[in-house]
């Protein structure tokens, strides 16, 4: 419980600490953010009062105070007012990353936790029958899977699968002419849209986790307690599932927590690429058209997500450790 | 009935990229059912790597490269995989040297056992906790460690574990490798009554393996002694004891003896009994006219001065919230005269290291006043505690530790040479070389060479020694220094410190949980208990009279091989 | 006097005894651990290390590859046949004698653009691993040398950094500093990638400060910065080795990503910029795959070469990874 309870404290500390940081980043930039911002949405036509008021809480004033600034920023994040897009003018930045973000959460979220399922799987398997086939093979392939380019795959599989052979979808979550709601119709169809963007993420990610596992289990594997239990004769699956991987998942599963970041870092270039509606497309529209309220807004969502993430594997981590609960 | 049949066996290591080392060479021996041996030798000696191998556990880069184990008519040294693994219920188990470590972090005690059980479905599911609670009772422990993680358990508690887990396979051998070493003195003791007593009632045949004669000889009828691979020598443990056949045995006996004796002697060392206890003197306090001529100063001529600690008290703040702080040292006074050695002895937690970090200014006192000479150890700053290095030296326990493995003897030499003798270029490497004659690492200019790794434990505490006195220190302190040695090598380590003191007039603080060194090396003796004194005086006095029950039991668990024969 | 010199004799350095299941210690499995007498100068460190990595076929294959893509970018204007922006040749043709890759939809020659972008993957790659590594020695020992309040501020900034995912922070920091060009993307790729060194590089500042050698040597009267870098230092070589080849992939691989979005300076050729004309000219729609293909193997292959001579680098530090059958 005592462990719950400072995992909540440091995961709302950190949370505080992003929200600064998003705070500082546009202040600290050279330049001014502000000035190109209201420039850039004079392009849309007069800019009301509220508007101004909306950037400027966003990215900063040139003059005035810094600290009733932050007080009014915090506000407007606990209250998701993010203010105006003019990239997508005039609809609300809050209304924009809210839209994004679901097919980003649920398309780059099970794609991971199969990824990572599947690779720890793999993993275990090279490092039990380490110098083997099912050692090297996987091995290897994750080494070289592993450090493609997120793009890159993305750009083949889109070229070869997608043009070439055309057995996917190209672009976007769902044809066309649908309408999202939550019919199975709709809901095969944007699967259908998702396996090449998923299958991506999976093929670049896969290694990581497979390496990861293989060497903490090949160190655990060495311990003491599991020389024990072959000693003892239980069943190699057993010695091999219950001791050494049993612990072996443990660092790993920080590790998971750790590279997760990574890997939603990676689902950005994959969505920029099948023109894919989440967070990362348009964070990339974003960036192009230099709108900083939706970009600030975008990054600081993700952030949240990703610690949020992060959170939930701590307590995983807390329940699957013993040492943990004392 | 013959149980377990070793015929000519040779086991080599064959690590990739490096030359094959034979570590056991033609192994022959054989066991009668019920039969407790003792298999013992000193680090490469090869004894694990044979334990491992009678229980079927020789893996890659390990090979049984010839011979025939016969357990029960059956060859197990070729046998493999589920074969192998069918033998081991009512077969052969083994319990580690580190029991603490040999149980599964994540799960439970009594999953643990279950484990056991369901590989070998020979106790059925109904029965499985009231078997647990059984085994678990024959260790000595109460049945409410079977829902406790390993992590809240202690180290001797784990030990027992370990036991209990083997014992459940029901075996016919088991062997134990090194199933003490890892654990407290006194816990040591304690354990190892338990397997004698288990062995004697459940009549399994037992392999003690063990780095410690003393300890084997003490727990076991009959003594197979290994050096450098090849077993030496063979037979009941009585005749090993009064008539040994080969010489290595002989050597090996030769460095044990009863720290409660009259006259204890190692080789190299000899000490008599207290010479204050026959003419009736009160064993009080030091005779301040004690430090003979020549020991009034340093040999480059600065003053001794004594380390004095009044009313000393630490207390380290609580490890937990909720939780009592710990008190390492509770209001302890004691004064080390110029040239004068005094022990400090105590089980682990007893406060003795602690008591070393003060004096040496790495921690502070929480009340009562720690002083070398004029200077207060205590309010010492940086600056200051600089100083007090030059006069204020340790020796460490564990010499692979305390040896940076990338540098060479001579660099290692060299830096305290320079920091504090001001000394430079050829002058510094001429005592630099002076030290290694001193602590006879001779030849001195190949020593000097020398990487760490290629140096024996005992030739690495020499060094360490050396390093220790490269300053011209007025006082060592030296904490635990021969307790990670073998024990042939401690005698010759201890003669040097001895030799030492007596040459140079260094003030020595013995830190030991070993009272046979601390018999042979100092005049005085403190005894701890949870941070307290509960005895104190001279060495030969208080260990051959022992007044406080603690001192007695520390005395008990020092090995002897004549004990078993009285 | 006699039989004191006797037994100091006796004492032999034997051979130690092997590791009951061949586990801890590989006899003479070499690593950190010198054959030869010398003293640890840093360079001699990095020799027996460069050694040993050697020796492990996965770690030779890679330094292999990586020699080949160092030589490429050094000679790059010896090895292409035309210069990188030279785009009078005709547009998007395919193989030929004259143009082996082809050329792009603004009519350069892909092969000399490929030659020429090994250049600024090469060199962000050595430079911010580099400047990542430096921050990270620097933070990590001092960390670990650091105990109570500040130790624990520390911690949360590191794992802050840590969690925060690195590529949306780079394309904000890019966007905001938008023309910076490459400095600008070294810049962001090293303030982003410092901190999984920093606590790798900690945690073995901490265990190292405990062993009774650092102890040893401030009894000796050595002073802090001697006990850091001449005792601390030298004995984490092929931890500050593998933190600087995992961060020199993450740098290449994030540079290539950056430039991808066409955060970099498009006009730069490098592989990632060449991915990003690739897809705003629809090289996928106009069928020339070899535009989309080579760029991404040069960088995927220039990222493998690192991660395999880690796993040389792995076996320094931790015995248990050499390679070798485990059961």
């Amino acid at each position: 419980m005592r462990y719950l309870l400072r995992k909540i404290g440091l995961l709302l500390l950190t949370l505080w600490a992003a929200v600064t940081l998003n705070f500082f980043l546009p202040r600290m930039m050279p330049g001014s953010p502000t000035d190109a911002a209201i420039a850039k949405l004079a392009q849309n036509g007069p800019v009301s009062p509220a508007t101004r008021a909306a950037i400027e809480a966003q990215l900063g004033v040139p003059t005035g105070n810094i600290w009733d600034q932050y007080v009014a920023y915090l506000g407007n994040v606990l209250t998701l007012d993010f203010g105006i897009s003019y990239t997508f003018f005039p609809q609300s930045v809050s209304e924009l990353v809210l839209t994004a973000l679901p097919w980003t959460l649920v398309m780059v979220g099970v794609v991971t936790i199969v990824a990572f399922v599947l690779g720890t799987l793999l993993g275990v398997l090279a490092a039990w029958k380490r110098g083997t086939f099912l050692d090297s093979l996987p091995t290897l392939t994750g080494t070289f899977t592993s450090a493609f380019p997120y793009f890159w795959t993305a750009l083949l599989l889109l070229f070869f699968l997608g043009y070439v052979l055309q057995w996917f979808p190209t672009s976007g979550a769902y044809s066309p002419r649908a309408t999202p709601n939550l019919s199975p119709e709709f809901i095969a169809d944007a699967a259908y849209h998702a396996v090449l963007p998923a299958v991506t993420i999976l093929i670049t990610s896969l290694g990581g986790w497979i390496l990861g596992m293989r060497n903490t289990m090949i160190n655990t594997l060495g311990d003491d307690y599991v020389t024990f239990a072959e000693a003892n004769g239980l069943k190699p699956r057993a010695v091999a599932l219950k001791y050494a991987a049993r612990n072996a998942i443990l660092p790993n599963l920080t590790g998971f927590g750790l590279a997760l970041g990574g890997v939603v870092g990676g689902s950005l270039l994959v969505e920029r690429v099948f023109a894919y509606p989440g967070v990362g497309y348009l964070l990339y529209n974003a960036v192009t058209n230099q709108d900083f309220p939706l970009m600030q807004a975008l990054f600081l969502m993700i952030t949240v997500s990703v610690l949020v993430a992060n959170f939930i594997v701590d307590v995983l981590y807390g329940y699957l450790d013993p040492r943990t609960r004392r | 009935m013959t149980l377990l049949d070793v015929d000519d066996v040779s086991i080599v290591y064959e690590p990739r990229g490096a030359e094959p080392v034979t570590a056991v060479r033609g192994a022959t021996f054989s066991l009668e059912q019920g039969e407790f041996v003792g298999l013992v030798g000193e680090s490469g000696s090869g004894k694990s790597t044979l334990g491992f191998a009678l229980t079927g556990l020789a893996k890659a880069p390990a090979r049984i490269s010839s011979g025939r184990i016969a357990f029960d008519g059956t060859d197990i040294a070729h046998l493999d995989g589920e074969d192998l693994r069918r033998q081991r219920r009512g077969g052969f188990a083994m319990v580690l040297q580190s029991g603490m470590n040999a149980l599964n972090p994540v799960r439970t005690i009594a999953n643990h056992f279950a484990d056991i059980f369901a590989a070998h479905e020979h106790v059925p599911r109904g029965r499985r906790r009231e078997r647990a609670v059984e085994l678990v009772e024959k260790v000595e422990l109460p049945a409410s460690v079977l829902d406790r993680y390993p992590g809240e358990l202690s180290g001797g508690m784990r030990q027992r574990v370990a036991i209990a887990l083997a014992m459940s396979l029901d075996p016919r051998l088991l062997v134990f490798d090194e199933p003490t070493t890892a654990l407290d003195v006194l816990v040591q003791r304690a354990v190892m009554d338990t397997i004698i007593e288990l062995q004697r009632e459940e009549n399994f045949t037992a392999i003690l393996v063990s780095h410690d004669l003393g300890v084997v000889l003490e727990s076991t009828a009959r003594v197979l002694v290994m050096h450098d691979g090849v077993i030496v020598e063979d037979g009941p443990s009585a005749r090993i004891l009064t008539d040994p056949q080969d010489d290595y045995t002989r050597m090996l006996l030769s460095h044990y003896a009863d720290p409660r004796a009259e006259v204890v002697e190692l080789p190299g060392l000899r000490v008599a009994g207290s010479q204050i206890s026959t003419t009736g003197e009160p064993p009080a306090e030091p005779a301040t006219d004690a430090a003979p001529s020549g020991r009034a100063g340093t040999r480059t001529g600065r003053t001794r001065a004594a380390v004095v600690l009044d009313g000393v008290s630490k207390v380290y703040p609580p490890p937990r919230r909720g939780e009592d702080p710990v008190t390492a040292v509770d209001d302890v006074s004691f004064t080390i005269e110029p040239g004068d050695a005094l022990a400090l002895v105590g089980a682990s937690g007893s406060g003795k290291s602690t008591i070393a970090k003060l004096i040496t200014g790495v921690e502070r006192p929480t009340a009562g006043t720690v002083r070398l000479g004029d200077t207060d150890v205590g309010s010492l700053r940086r600056a200051g505690l600089r100083r007090l290095r030059r006069d204020v030296q340790m020796v460490f326990q564990d010499p692979y530790s305390a040896l940076n493995p990338l540098h060479s003897v001579e660099y290692t030499l060299m830096r305290p040479v320079v920091n504090f003798g001001g000394l430079r270029g050829r002058e510094a490497r001429r005592r630099m070389l002076e030290l290694l004659e001193i602590v006879g690492l001779t030849p001195v200019e190949q020593f000097a060479a020398k990487l760490p790794h290629q140096l024996s434990g005992g030739q690495r505490q020499r060094v360490v020694i050396a390093r220790a006195l490269a300053c011209d220190p007025q006082v060592i302190i030296a904490d635990e220094p021969v307790s990670m040695l073998d024990v042939s090598l401690r005698a010759g380590v201890l003669a040097l410190i001895e030799d030492l003191r007596e040459q140079w007039g260094v003030s020595l603080l013995f830190i030991t949980h070993d009272l046979l060194s601390a018999r042979v090396v100092t005049d005085k003796i403190l005894v701890l208990n949870r941070g307290r004194v509960v005895e104190r005086g001279e060495t030969a006095q208080v260990l051959r009279f022992p007044e406080d029950d603690y001192t007695v039991e520390l005395l008990d668990a020092v090995p002897q091989p004549g004990r078993a024969a009285d | 006097m006699t039989e004191k010199q006797a037994t100091t004799r006796g004492e032999t350095a034997g051979p130690t005894e092997p590791a009951p299941s061949g586990r801890d210690e590989v006899p003479d499995g070499g690593a950190d651990v010198a054959r030869v007498a010398a003293a640890a100068s840093p360079l001699t460190v990095l020799g027996r290390a460069a050694g040993t990595i050697w020796s492990v076929p996965k770690a030779r294959v890679g330094l292999i590859l990586l020699a080949v893509f160092v030589l490429t970018a050094i000679f790059a204007p010896l090895l292409a046949p035309y210069a990188p922006t030279d785009n009078s040749f005709g547009r998007a043709e395919g193989g030929s004698a004259a143009h082996p890759l082809g050329t792009t939809t603004a009519g350069e020659d892909v092969l000399s653009q490929l030659i020429y972008g090994s250049r600024v993957s090469v060199l962000v790659g050595l430079v911010a691993g580099f400047g990542a590594t430096l921050i990270a020695v620097l933070l990590g020992m001092s960390w670990g040398y650091t105990r109570g309040f500040a130790a624990d501020v520390i911690n949360f900034f590191v794992n802050l950094f840590l969690v925060i995912p690195g590529l949306p922070l780079m394309i904000v920091l890019a966007a905001y500093l938008q023309g910076g060009g490459l400095s600008m993307i070294i810049f962001v790729v090293v303030i982003t990638g410092w901190a999984w060194g920093a606590r790798v590089l900690r945690s073995q500042t901490q265990s190292l400060r405990s062993r009774d050698f650092i102890t040893a040597a401030q009894f000796s009267g050595e002073s802090s910065f001697r006990v850091v870098f001449r005792e601390i230092l030298p004995n984490m070589t092929s931890l500050i080795t593998g933190s600087f080849f995992g961060a020199a992939t993450a740098a290449i691989l994030a540079e290539s990503g950056l430039s991808f979005l066409g955060l970099g300076n498009t006009a730069m050729v490098s592989w990632g910029s060449m991915l990003f004309w690739a897809q705003n000219s629809n090289a996928i729609l106009t069928g020339q795959w070899v535009l989309l293909f080579a760029p991404g193997l040069c960088i995927a292959l220039l990222a493998t070469s690192l991660t395999l001579i880690n796993f040389g680098v792995d076996g320094l530090s931790n015995p248990r990874l050499r390679e070798g059958k485990g059961r």
